[in-house]
């Protein structure tokens, strides 16, 4: 490929990269709640919660993701057609246009999020648990409430703890983000594939990698520095 | 002891999130209610011919494009030079240039969708596209599950090797490589033929990996498109040479739903206007520098 011809994919992809940073931050932004409620959840004493919990996260980290983004553009479709549902699930299903073009964002949204809260959720769970008991005993002796115990002494350190774990989920999402394209989801490596396509080479397949490469080196950079700022004891 | 500010911590998360999907359901549904013009009127008549269907078998696949004012055509948009991506991201290539005239002379818009090959025909199932158009072969399996229109185009599956290869012939094949595009017609005809056995066959992504493989000396042969062989072999100048046996010919047909009868019919009956008055004449010479269509 000439210089000019890759300058051109690289153009292309470019336009790419909001649709793609999009899934990353919606699915972030989404994720890490919802993985902190999942977490409090298995950590439940009524334990048919946490059974609950459990499996959820056994199936979201025992299947693979390209499968729950399939899973998930085809559920709302085939619901549809299938006959006998009920009337409140059957108006619900109503509601939802699929020739909409935010259905298949709202989709690949929705299995992301999933599969990241499960993963979010055992880091968070890890974090919580790794707190020893006597911190809780020794916060109420000086007369914290429980929420202030939580609150001050206990959250703090386990933001601190969780992330270098997290980081390593934030760098694998972006790539991860690539997965979208199974379902046609217009994205850098589904864009760097029909390129590839055009002009009969694999460039545009490493110069997509480029985009990931250097993405991930942004958060490497923004990581680093984010625990930096949270290592003021040391 | 700690349960109890776990507990608060529960409540207050869980109203942070409720509040948050809520934001994503307003969201979205604003999003509906501005799609529900449309919607609304061909939701409800395909609701009511959907009970007409089944009294008088008659299909609204026609009415309800005619009335969205689309035709939406799927396609993976990589098949050049069917249907592909060019360099400035448009989707262009011999079937588009033919939807875009049909969809004209019908009076709508052409759409077009990108869709996973793999997946394509629950994707048309699903409802996402109105077609698939996009070089699509006929075989069995797909005439069970789609609607398929009349064959408009010829093509032939065929073996492409380097041409310093020292194979001339598919009986020299046996033992060697050969790669074929995953869930391409090409990899059940390769099954299937005399070869099929005694070779090994690596089914890879798409055609061009599978000619970037052979370029590279990984497969020692590629089965696949005359079409785009040919296309390749013209365009890029490609140093390749083309078996002379061992093809299987074939014929590409536009794939609709089973029960969207009115609208293949509808489409099928304008590419036959169009090959009366040479339009589909044209299309082809663009392409491929003759007349390869077979629409009668």
């Amino acid at each position: 490929m000439t210089g000019d011809e890759i300058w051109g994919v690289v153009k292309i992809l470019l336009k790419y990269l909001l649709p793609t940073l999009k899934v990353f931050g919606f699915t972030l932004l989404y994720s890490v709640p919802l993985g902190m409620i999942v977490a409090l959840l298995k950590m439940c004493r009524f334990k048919p919660i946490k059974w609950l919990t459990s499996l959820y996260i056994l199936i979201m980290r025992g299947t693979p993701l390209m499968l729950q983004v399939i899973v998930a553009y085809f559920a709302v479709p085939m619901l549809k057609r299938s006959e006998g549902m009920p009337q409140l699930v059957q108006s619900l299903l109503d509601t939802v246009d699929i020739q909409a073009d935010s259905y298949l964002f709202n989709t690949v949204l929705v299995a992301f999020v999933l599969n990241y809260a499960a993963y979010f959720a055992e880091i968070f769970r890890g974090g919580i648990e790794s707190i020893p008991k006597g911190q809780y005993e020794a916060a109420a002796a000086l007369g914290f409430s429980k929420r202030q115990t939580f609150f001050r002494i206990i959250l703090p350190q386990v933001v601190k703890r969780v992330v270098p774990a997290s980081s390593n989920e934030v760098i694998t999402l972006v790539k991860d983000t690539s997965l979208a394209n199974v379902v046609a989801y217009a994205e850098i490596t589904m864009k760097a594939k029909q390129q590839m396509q055009n002009y009969s080479s694999l460039t545009p397949l490493f110069i997509a990698g480029l985009f990931y490469f250097v993405l991930a080196t942004v958060l490497t950079v923004i990581f680093s520095f984010i625990e930096k700022k949270l290592d003021y004891y040391k | 002891m700690n349960n109890n500010a776990l507990n608060k911590m529960k409540k207050l998360l869980a109203g942070v999130t409720a509040a948050m999907f809520m934001l994503t359901a307003a969201a979205c549904g604003n999003n509906d209610s501005s799609n529900s013009g449309n919607n609304a009127g061909g939701s409800a008549s395909s609701s009511a011919a959907g009970g007409d269907s089944t009294a008088s078998g008659e299909d609204d696949s026609l009415q309800k494009v005619l009335d969205s004012g689309k035709f939406v055509l799927g396609l993976d948009a990589s098949f050049k030079p069917m249907g592909y991506t060019d360099e400035n991201d448009e989707i262009v290539g011999f079937d588009i240039d033919c939807a875009e005239e049909v969809c004209k002379r019908m009076g709508v818009t052409l759409e077009t969708k990108g869709i996973n090959w793999d997946t394509k025909e629950d994707t048309l199932d699903a409802g996402t596209i109105d077609c698939i158009w996009n070089g699509m072969s006929i075989d069995e399996k797909r005439e069970e599950r789609m609607n398929l229109s009349e064959p408009y185009m010829e093509n032939s599956m065929v073996f492409v090797v380097p041409a310093d290869s020292t194979a001339a012939a598919m009986a020299d094949l046996a033992d060697k490589t050969v790669a074929v595009q995953n869930g391409s017609t090409a990899q059940t005809l390769l099954e299937e033929s005399e070869i099929g056995d005694s070779c090994k066959i690596s089914p890879l992504a798409t055609n061009v990996e599978a000619l970037q493989q052979m370029d590279l000396g990984l497969v020692d042969a590629v089965y696949l498109d005359s079409v785009v062989a040919e296309y390749e072999i013209a365009e890029a100048g490609k140093d390749w040479k083309i078996f002379t046996d061992g093809s299987e010919s074939e014929k590409y047909a536009i794939g609709f739903r089973k029960g969207d009868q009115a609208l293949r019919d509808k489409v099928q009956e304008i590419l036959s206007e169009m090959k009366a008055d040479g339009t589909l004449a044209k299309i082809s010479e663009k392409w491929f520098g003759k007349d390869v269509t077979i629409v009668k």
